[in-house]
């Protein structure tokens, strides 16, 4: 763009307004100043009617006493102060997005497979379950699993038991809890322990693969697996010296044990549900972008149908199945704040609810929602690109 | 060794006996449902437990439903397993339109009439050219023409050229339309001189007439709060896409910019927008807009809360307007700097136009999104779709029925998305035989 044809102006405004360089200076400072505008603008209002209101700001009030109470918490918690109720809210909703991360990658596995399959019924009812889910709104769905199922349940005198060791009714869902404090330290040692020896064969291998060259190590299955099962084993000493405490029955509810309420199995199963459908679209896509020749070809050297899809397909679709689980995963994280529309105790209600309710402090805990959700993204999304980019290269 | 071995003679095999059964219902149902003992099984089981639910389900909502009663208790007396579906018809003008007054009504059907109206050249495949300009008009033109009708009450200067405008673009519209598809038939000749050579006499004429009516018309003012039902959802999700459009556009726009401090201001925009979940942005709008704004500013719940979802789709629909830009090939911004367009030329002639084209199925898409994401509105306590259903279980005749409303809610839901998901996906099928066929670049 170089038009600079002379005219009687030339030299002055005109070419300044014509050259690139110089019109992107212009333009970016009259955005800069509109920007800093703006900012004061915002800034200066927002001051003026704090005061006018009589409302305090800073982050002081979170070492105040917050005063409320939790209905369940898997972090403790005792009416502490605004940050503790910070990081309770923070507690749960992580501990609601890791369950619903694990079950949805398992159901969206199952599903995206059922829809694949060569048996027309499960073909089907997958992609019936699929356009349920996915024309629906979440919220309506969750809301679905809260009034229909979860508190139809029997009231805690006909509660459902299995064994005496799990009870199901409308308080919530009630298992069996160990007390492994006296036994943190042997745990502990034993982690230890496994992860030198890990370390250690890990290095081995690596070194004698140096040695003799890359193929020249054979692949030991027993022994891994054995590594595999030393933990199991251990989880199991420890569960049979620890003390367990049972739910049982106390009066009008269960007490005992470990429980989790109706509202977090119901937004479980909700964003397991939901998800699972998503995923399952991206597992089909992935499977299918495997080229045909790929299952031919381990048809022509005499897979079995489930190895062939365990060992040759699965593999390859991962590369295209991966990326798009894992922007899966974000959204399940930021969906699980619609847990407060039942109540459940997650960030959103315990702190973008209750808390600003109770402190007034609108400005610092939206900032602060924000920017614990922005950087729970931001990391899982970069890991991701990370992980695209060792891929490709891969690829190549 | 010396021995010649006997000659061996060639002998065919006989010809295998043809396939028994190569088409039929017998043979399809041994190779997709009874071709291993496991899948039998499965199909079996399958097919009792699918049974038993949707058996269970009719009979719930069909054969023991009561359709017609005055209250809960009466449903429950009627027949104590089954659905109450009389509440839901009694509730029927509450879940529509909320609680916007029953004399005013006809202002809404005749909106959303008008919108459907607008929208209908969208349908007809002899009228693919025209779609850009309706997706165009419809996004800047339709809120001038909505505002009047669903508010009411006293506009300025700019309600009333806009309104005239948007009734221009409607009869505009529909001109083309008609030129294109009857172009013998009289009305098609007189559509076609409207817009051809008779548009120096017919449009500043019309817009005088439209501004006229647009004087005349003078309608109460309804109140936001009064407005409600899936009325209200349609309007959240409505202006959410319409404002998403053109602030997508823009931001991607930004983020494409040669300018770093534009860029990174756009990316920092983006990225916190689709980082955060919609409800966060709600809470934002509704507490935090009341202290940014100065207080003569102050905005009732339903605008905080639309302004809220129009950041939020904005932020997303950038990210579905880079999809679009992207498809397009490279020799098309080569093509339009050989020729000497500027940038914004280059943008508005060339770019766009193709690149929105390509883009809308994916603004169907984002729309069943904005759709489905409206209900959040509820959690804010605006008397959208769903908080009316849950109102139901309020309201003393008809107390603690929750379920019922709940299903009639999806069930609409899944229409609504399922129909716009289905044309969607036709139209893009569509569209990329048409782009194969032209040849991309």
């Amino acid at each position: 763009m170089n038009t600079a044809i002379p005219s009687k102006g030339s030299g002055g405004l005109r070419a300044l307004l014509n050259q690139r360089k110089s019109r992107a200076v212009i333009i970016q400072g009259l955005f800069l100043g509109a920007l800093l505008y703006t900012v004061w603008f915002i800034v200066s209002t927002t001051a003026h009617n704090l005061t006018e209101r009589n409302m305090a700001s800073g982050f002081g009030f979170l070492l105040q006493k917050a005063g409320f109470d939790i209905s369940w918490s898997i972090l403790p918690y005792d009416k502490g102060t605004y940050l503790q109720v910070f990081f309770v809210g923070i507690g749960n909703t992580l501990i609601l997005s890791a369950a619903g991360i694990v079950a949805t990658t398992i159901l969206g596995f199952v599903v995206g497979l059922a829809r694949l399959s060569r048996n027309y019924i499960a073909r089907t009812l997958a992609g019936i379950f699929v356009e349920m889910v996915r024309n629906t709104p979440l919220l309506l769905q969750i809301l679905f699993w809260y009034i229909v199922v979860f508190s139809q349940l029997p009231g805690p005198r006909q509660s459902f038991g299995v064994f005496g060791l799990m009870e199901f009714n409308n308080r919530g869902f009630y298992f069996p809890a160990a007390d492994l404090t006296g036994l943190v330290g042997w745990l502990v040692l034993a982690a230890v322990l496994l992860l030198i020896a890990v370390l250690f064969l890990w290095r081995h291998d690596r070194k004698r693969r140096a040695q003799l060259g890359r193929d020249a190590v054979p692949f030991r299955p027993w022994r891994d697996r054995a590594l595999l099962v030393l933990p199991v084993v251990m989880l199991a000493a420890a569960a049979w010296q620890a003390p367990w405490d049972l739910p049982r029955l106390d009066g009008f509810n269960f007490s005992g044990g470990w429980s989790v309420p109706p509202s977090f199995c119901a937004a479980l199963v909700a964003l397991t549900v939901n998800h699972a459908a998503f995923m399952a679209e991206n597992v089909r896509a992935g499977v299918q972008s495997v080229p045909s020749g790929q299952h031919e070809a381990g048809f022509a050297i005499g897979l079995h149908p489930s190895q062939r899809m365990r060992r040759i397909v699965i593999p390859q679709a991962l590369r295209t199945i991966v990326p798009p689980t894992i922007l899966t995963w974000i959204t399940l994280i930021k969906n699980s704040s619609l847990a407060v529309a039942i109540g459940y105790p997650e960030l959103i209600s315990v702190f973008m609810q209750t808390s600003l309710n109770q402190s007034g402090r609108a400005i610092e805990i939206v900032v602060m929602v924000m920017a614990f959700y922005s950087v729970v993204c931001l990391a899982i999304s970069g890991g991701l690109n990370l992980y695209n980019r060792r891929v490709q290269i891969a690829e190549r | 060794m010396d021995q010649p071995s006997p000659p061996r003679i060639f002998t065919p095999r006989s010809a295998e006996a043809p396939p028994e059964q190569v088409v039929g219902v017998q043979l399809w149902l041994r190779r997709n449902l009874f071709y291993s003992p496991g899948s039998t099984v499965f199909t079996l089981l399958a097919l009792t437990f699918t049974a038993m639910i949707v058996w269970s389900f009719v009979d719930w909502a069909f054969v023991k439903a009561v359709w017609v009663a005055d209250s809960r208790k009466e449903c429950q007396l009627t027949s104590p397993g089954g659905a109450c579906w009389a509440a839901i018809i009694e509730w029927r003008k509450g879940i529509v339109y909320g609680r916007y007054p029953v004399e005013h009504l006809w202002r809404v059907n005749l909106t959303f009439g008008c919108l459907a109206l607008w929208l209908w050249p969208m349908a007809v495949p002899r009228l693919a050219a025209l779609r850009p300009y309706v997706l165009v008009t419809t996004v800047l033109l339709f809120p001038f023409f909505a505002l009047p009708f669903l508010s009411g009450g006293a506009r300025g200067l700019v309600g009333q050229a806009g309104f005239a405008l948007s009734l221009m673009g409607l009869v505009a519209l529909w001109s083309a339309a008609l030129a294109a598809l009857w172009p013998r038939s009289g009305a098609g000749r007189r559509a076609a001189w409207v817009l051809g050579e008779g548009r120096r006499i017919a449009l500043p004429l019309g817009f005088v007439l439209a501004f006229a009516i647009s004087w005349q018309l003078a309608l109460p003012h309804v109140s936001t709060n009064l407005w409600g039902g899936l009325f209200l959802t349609l309007v959240i999700a409505g202006v959410g896409i319409s404002a998403a459009l053109p602030g997508g556009v823009l931001l991607e726009l930004a983020r494409r910019s040669q300018m770093p401090l534009i860029r990174y201001t756009a990316i920092v925009f983006i990225e916190v927008f689709r980082s955060v979940p919609l409800i966060t942005v709600l809470f934002m709008a509704v507490t935090l807009m009341p202290l940014f704004l100065p207080v003569s500013w102050q905005l009732d719940k339903l605008m905080q809360a639309i302004i809220g979802i129009c950041l939020f789709s904005s932020a997303y629909m950038a990210e579905n307007v880079r999809a679009g830009l992207q498809a397009l090939p490279r020799g098309q911004y080569e093509a339009a700097e050989a020729l000497g367009l500027g940038y914004w030329q280059t943008m508005g002639f060339i770019i766009l136009p193709q690149g929105l084209r390509l883009m809308i199925p994916n603004i169907v898409g984002a729309f069943i999104d904005m759709l489905r994401d409206t209900t959040l509105v509820s959690i804010i306590g605006l008397y959208d779709f769903l908080l009316m259903l849950r109102a139901i279980g309020h309201d003393h005749t008809w107390l603690g029925l929750y379920v019922e409303p709940l299903v009639f809610g999806g069930l609409v839901f899944f229409v609504l998305c399922y129909a716009m998901s289905r044309a969607s996906a036709r139209l893009e099928r569509k569209l990329s035989r048409r782009w194969d066929k032209g040849g991309g670049a």
